[in-house]
């Protein structure tokens, strides 16, 4: 074997073993919710016994974004506050209202979701028949007796964001 | 004026999007290791920065608990699941025999610490339906 050859062949080693090997990415995509807590939301304060989330008002209504990976998998159910989670003692009974809407969509055919929508107690349900993401707002409003002012402190309450199989 | 400020506060600090996720959304039970009770294997995806505990539950069809065992191994509680923020938990639940029948949901909800600040909050829940339910 002359030079040239064995200069050839050592040129080819390092090369033949750089062979590429197949390095997989996977993946699996199934029917699954996602609730998203955009924004919190916060109750303004604009008179001595009412705190609500109304923007006018000075509060931040809470979005929540629901995205469904596979269409009519899912229903989503948001409960509004009833009662504060924690609040200073509290003498008189507290009046609640509240909403629940679809803010903004990702697939126009959403939009019917809010005609469709069921509503009892503080409750909301919507049927999530498309794929694909959706904003709801829930808005909520505490009155304190009959115009009675609310002790100075710090008051908390709960939105549940839902998402049910089918 | 305030109303403004905080709004614009609030556009800064409050519209940072947390998630809460579980899998598979039809979980199948199987027979576990132990005799007379089956189990499911779930997972939870935790994208919630302002959460670390979920609760895990049980329900039948209407939402009545039922009884049931998890491979928590929180401190807190067996029903309990710590899942750190963008981390995911492969957790099991094990429901008697007797109860498998009446098993429709498993879910988890997000548990908020009581020492909080703010104001409003939202809870999450997300339920699995049991398959052939």
């Amino acid at each position: 074997m002359d030079i040239k050859t064995i200069t050839a062949l050592a040129f080819l080693m390092p090369a033949t073993a750089a062979m590429a090997v197949d390095s997989p990415i996977s993946g699996v995509v199934e029917p699954k919710c996602s609730i998203w807590t955009e924004t919190a939301g916060v109750y303004g304060h604009p008179l001595p016994y009412k705190l609500t989330t109304k923007p006018a008002d000075g509060g931040v209504k809470a979005s929540i974004r629901v995205d469904i990976a596979q269409a009519d998998y899912y229903k989503t159910k948001f409960t509004h506050p009833n009662s504060f989670s924690s609040s200073p003692t509290l003498t008189d009974a507290v009046s609640w209202t509240g909403s629940t809407v679809v803010g903004a969509v990702g697939v126009s055919g959403m939009s019917a979701y809010e005609a469709a929508k069921v509503t009892y107690n503080n409750v909301t349900e919507f049927n999530m028949t498309l794929a694909g993401s959706t904003w709801f707002t829930v808005e909520s409003e505490a009155s304190y007796g009959s115009t009675k002012s609310l002790p100075a402190g710090n008051y908390t309450a709960l939105i549940v964001a839902e998402c049910i199989a089918k | 004026m305030y109303s403004k400020v905080i709004l614009a506060l609030c556009f800064v600090f409050c519209t940072t999007a947390h998630a809460h996720e579980m899998t598979p959304a039809y979980p199948q039970l199987k027979s576990s290791y132990i005799e007379g009770v089956s189990s499911a294997k779930m997972k939870l995806f935790n994208r919630r920065n302002d959460v670390s505990y979920y609760l895990i539950e049980v329900f039948t069809s209407d939402f009545k608990p039922i009884p049931f065992a998890s491979s928590s191994i929180s401190t807190v509680s067996s029903k309990i699941i710590m899942v750190g923020y963008n981390k995911s938990k492969i957790f099991d639940v094990y429901i008697r025999s007797s109860d498998i029948d009446r098993a429709v949901y498993i879910c988890t909800q997000s548990k908020l610490l009581k020492q909080t600040d703010q104001i409003s909050l939202i809870t999450s829940r997300v339920c699995s339906k049991i398959k052939d339910k």
